[in-house]
């Protein structure tokens, strides 16, 4: 090791020897490693080979390095000068040739481009945490439904242990969100807290605008995010002003503002609206029990300076899921603890159950859809402009036989062409980022209403973009300038050159984006009726007639409801605990043989009627006092788990009977993305009724929220007024699949204009270079069909396969997305594929007949007086 | 005229070439012309300088012998042609005329 440290690195010497000529090696070698042992006496070894490093680069002369042939040929400056002009000269010369090239990589450009702002969106989510790496989210393994799954909450105790208990983890935070109303003067809006130790902000990196973060210790100080500050209190510093909090009816605490964080970075799942103290629930919620082993906080994230600590800690977890094992509940018992760092969390969030960092499996999956598109259009680009390259050759042959004959060789013309296809695909490239960054990008986020936060400044970006332009260039040039320079200077001369139209290739090439392009509209147009499809599925109740409101309490239902049933417009009202597509709670079920987690819903009588719930077997509840107290009805999946006749069948919920008298239609509580799980509807507490559903006349759903609205602020002008229409529960899913709709057809689109763009190109140039021919045909008594016969018959038997092959492509390629991405499709039908061929040949028809039409209103004299 | 044509820092090379005689190969000249300019060059400015030369007949060189410090590599030991110091001094006698015709007024007007 000693003797290696003393000698001179390695790698200049290999370098020095690859660009040096050889003549001069040997001296200058020697030269260098004399210095070299004479700069390791007066300085370090590590200067020394610094130095050494340093004077090899420097030896980097033109009279000293060799002449690599190659590098000689390409140094010619002036020939790049007339190469350029050339290319400029042939892109003006040939306007639709060149709108067709630069148009088409430039929309495959900005795909890409926006592809790539997309996924670095995605990737940076939550990685500008400056301890994400040593930051931890504490989770647990817990056997409840005949499976080992993974969950993001904690039980409560845990935090206050491990803060205890391990010297390694250096803070603690528990996170818990709480529903309130917040006021200030006057305004008055329903938000979330976030109850957090202070730790919160030494952990997560969320720098403050305005305030200190520590003051988080004091119970009585709050933190905003901007936006929230914003909403309050304008653009003032709001430092030092109350706002109260009203946690329940009549019951409210005044906080001190005493932070305001700076404006969040766009890609995040882990924010915040107001944080306030933990220990703040000992004043808004008394019940709570911060030992109790059975109830669960949203989140405990630990911090560790070692994370190789974590292996003995976990071990020492054991004794916790003892603690927790004895006293807890049977079903809520913990197998095992885990931590997930901050940096992976929302990458693994979806195999997380109930985590504080959203789900994010759709996010990764479109990265592949996208950058597959993306591909598929640069495909189809590049192609184009191979094809039209190829066939425009016969122009260039001339200077091409002229340029060989005097001295070009081969090289030379491809480099010559691929120069060509360099600043043709530049401008694409100009064109394609202002395209992605005027257009792509600020679309989707329109459309989505989120930000990318894509910027020009990202490094990253400045070295993506370079690789596009390489790989673009190469990919649609090579072939072309390969192709063009081999032909012989004497042959182009004596002009016995024969080539264009009969090219084996050039079908190849076009085929195949014919291919893409039906491969494309079969897709999107299985989208559009799966999207169709979607907007009409029946949700299995009656959500369009659907209303509800949140209610704090029971006598607050009660008024409102003695409002609303005044009302001419409402057919019927009920009250529950949880609302389908707002609030469900988990149960397990006991069963003899096995148990069952589901979701559990509080209702009333009513709400069968009111929701337009469908009973496909047994009965609904009974509608007087104390009626079904141990009877409950459940949907049919959770009748399909449970196997033949399941009316009857009896189970325990906390060693508590129960009993199935009715089975639900399958009906979807959220959206159709997600699987319906196993339900349960049970009789609510009348204490508990937090939701107020009421049905409307069909028609008169808009009339009767006004009147829910009037009527909430005539009863409770403190409070403001939430809920809705049962139809917009689902996140404005109607709105959604629009956007879906859109997306597809936009995709559609670019790639029929592509393909549509390369064989008009084709056919144009095709036509042209038989202008002769036609023009005699025409002479000899040719009509209409005679020329389109000769125009359509070398591309039929193309066409034919193209959509042969592309549109049973585009079904499989379908077919298998829809399963993918919808769990509740339609019933997939050839009838997508069909429209998709019907569609595409009536484009290739009309791009043909704009040139048959061209040819025939032509006038032969014209076209025989050539040349 | 460009082939005889000497920039400054070729002349100071050859300069310090000429001086020493036996022992001008690149690292002592390096050393020598280090010491006398006050300043750090680097082995690629005075390997280029020479090999311009050479090229242009002011030098002419022969490997001499190899040491263990080299690594076993030989020295080039470079020398000046008649051509060089036919040069050397026409630039000396250049220069020599040209500061006498500075009239002495120039510079007692400069300090004034």
């Amino acid at each position: 090791m000693e003797s290696q440290a003393l000698n001179p690195p390695k790698w200049p010497l290999k370098f020095l020897r690859f660009f040096l000529k050889d003549e001069y090696l040997e001296e200058i070698e020697g030269d260098m490693e004399e210095i070299f042992y004479e700069n390791v006496e007066r300085f370090s070894v590590r200067k020394a080979r610094r130095m050494y490093a340093l004077e090899m680069i420097k030896l980097l002369r033109p009279n000293l390095i060799k002449n690599l042939e190659f590098v000689n040929h390409l140094m010619h400056y002036s020939m790049f000068k007339n190469y350029f002009k050339v290319s400029f000269r042939g892109l003006k010369k040939n306007p639709i040739n060149s709108f067709i090239n630069v148009f088409g990589l430039a929309v495959a450009i900005g795909l890409a481009i926006f592809a790539y702002a997309f996924a670095r969106w995605t990737f940076s989510t939550d990685q500008f945490h400056e301890n994400k790496n040593t930051v931890y989210l504490t989770t647990f393994f817990a056997n409840r439904d005949g499976a080992n799954q993974l969950y993001g909450t904690t039980p409560r105790p845990i935090g206050e242990h491990l803060r205890q208990d391990f010297a390694q983890i250096k803070s603690v935070c528990r996170i818990e969100d709480r529903n309130v109303v917040m006021k200030y003067d006057e305004h008055v809006f329903h938000e979330r807290v976030r109850y957090v130790d202070p730790e919160f902000l030494e952990m997560f990196t969320f720098p403050l605008k305005w305030g200190t973060s520590n003051a988080l210790k004091d119970v009585n100080s709050i933190i905003l995010s901007e936006a929230m500050s914003i909403k309050y209190f304008g653009e003032e510093n709001p430092i030092g002003t109350s706002i109260q909090m009203i946690y329940g009816k009549g019951q409210s605490k005044v906080f001190k503002v005493v932070g305001v964080a700076a404006e969040f970075p766009k890609a995040r799942t882990i924010g915040f609206d107001f944080l306030i103290n933990f220990e703040n629930f000992r004043t808004t919620d008394p019940g709570y029990n911060y030992h109790d082993w059975n109830a669960f906080v949203n989140a405990t994230f630990i911090k560790v300076d070692n994370p190789a600590d974590l292996i003995s800690i976990k071990s020492k977890m054991e004794k916790y899921k003892d603690l927790q094992n004895s006293v807890a509940k049977e079903d809520w018992a913990i197998s095992s603890f885990s931590f997930e760092p901050l940096a992976t969390l929302h990458e693994q969030s979806e195999f997380i159950k109930d985590d504080i960092s959203r789900s994010s499996k759709n996010n990764y999956t479109s990265i592949v859809f996208m950058v597959a598109i993306a591909v598929f259009m640069l495909a189809l680009a590049c192609v184009n402009y191979i094809n039209i390259a190829i066939a425009t050759a016969a122009k260039r042959l001339k200077e091409i036989g002229v340029r060989k004959s005097i001295g070009a060789t081969r090289k030379v013309v491809i480099v010559q062409f691929l120069t060509e296809n360099v600043v043709v695909t530049s401008f694409a490239l100009l064109i394609g980022l202002a395209l992605g960054y005027f257009f792509f990008i600020p679309g989707f986020e329109m459309l989505w209403n989120f930000s990318m936060d894509f910027q020009f400044t990202d490094i990253n970006l400045w070295i993506y973009l370079p690789i596009i332009l390489l790989i673009t260039s190469i990919a649609s040039g090579i072939y072309p300038a390969i192709y063009i320079s081999h032909f012989q200077a004497t042959t182009i001369l004596k002009g016995s050159v024969k080539f264009g139209q009969r090219n084996l290739l050039t079908k190849v090439f076009l085929c195949f984006q014919l291919v893409f392009a039906c491969v494309f509209i079969t897709m999107s147009v299985m989208f559009t009726q799966n999207t169709d499809y979607m907007s009409k599925r029946s949700w299995g109740y009656n959500q369009s007639d659907g209303l509800y409101a949140l209610v704090p309490d029971r006598s607050s239902f009660e008024q409102l409801r003695t409002i609303m049933s005044q009302h001419p417009d409402v057919v019927s009202i009920a009250g529950s605990a949880h609302h389908i597509g707002r609030s469900h709670k988990s149960t397990v079920l006991h069963f003899p043989s096995r148990n069952y987690e589901v979701d559990q819903l509080d209702v009333d009588a009513k709400y069968l009627e009111t929701m337009g719930l469908q009973l496909k077997e047994g009965r609904w509840f009974n509608d007087y006092e104390g009626s079904d107290q141990n009877a409950v009805v459940i949907n049919e999946t959770l009748a399909n788990t449970l196997g033949e006749h399941p009316i009857g069948k009896v189970f325990q919920i906390d060693s508590v009977q129960f009993e199935v008298i009715g089975v639900l239609n399958e009906f979807h509580s959220y959206s159709f993305s997600q699987t319906v799980r196993p339900l349960i509807f049970k009789l609510a507490e009348k204490t508990d009724y937090r939701f107020l559903a009421v049905k409307a006349r069909s028609g008169s759903e808009l009339n009767v929220y006004k009147a829910l609205q009037a009527g909430w602020t005539e009863l409770f002008p403190e409070i403001p007024f939430e809920g809705g229409l049962q139809q917009d529960v689902w996140g404005f899913y109607y709105q959604q699949i629009g956007i879906y709709k859109l997306v597809w057809r936009v995709f559609a689109f670019l790639a029929i204009t592509l393909a549509t763009l390369g064989l008009y190109g084709l056919v144009r140039l095709n036509v042209e270079s038989r202008i002769k021919e036609f023009s005699v045909r025409k002479v000899l008594g040719a009509g209409f069909k005679n020329i389109s016969a000769s125009v359509i018959n070398q591309y039929v038997s193309l066409f034919i396969i193209a959509l042969c092959v592309g549109a049973p492509l585009g079904y499989w390629a379908g077919s298998w997305l829809i399963e993918f991405t919808d769990e509740y499709h339609m019933l997939i039908t050839f009838s997508g594929a069909v429209i998709a061929v019907v569609i595409t040949a009536l484009v290739l028809a009309m791009t043909m007949f704009t040139q048959i039409l061209k040819v025939v209103k032509s006038n032969p004299i014209n076209g025989l007086k050539v040349d | 005229m460009k082939k005889t044509k000497l920039g400054e820092f070729e002349e100071l090379v050859l300069l310090t070439v000429a001086a020493l005689q036996q022992d001008a190969y690149g690292v002592e000249i390096k050393r020598e012309l280090e010491s006398r300019l006050q300043e750090r060059l680097s082995v690629g400015s005075i390997q280029s300088a020479l090999k311009r030369m050479e090229d242009k007949g002011f030098l002419t060189s022969q490997f001499g012998e190899a040491t263990a410090k080299r690594g076993g590599k030989r020295k080039r030991i470079y020398a000046t042609t008649s051509h060089g110091r036919k040069v050397l001094e026409e630039m000396k006698d250049i220069r020599t005329q040209l500061w006498s015709a500075i009239p002495k007024l120039a510079f007692e007007l400069k300090a004034i």
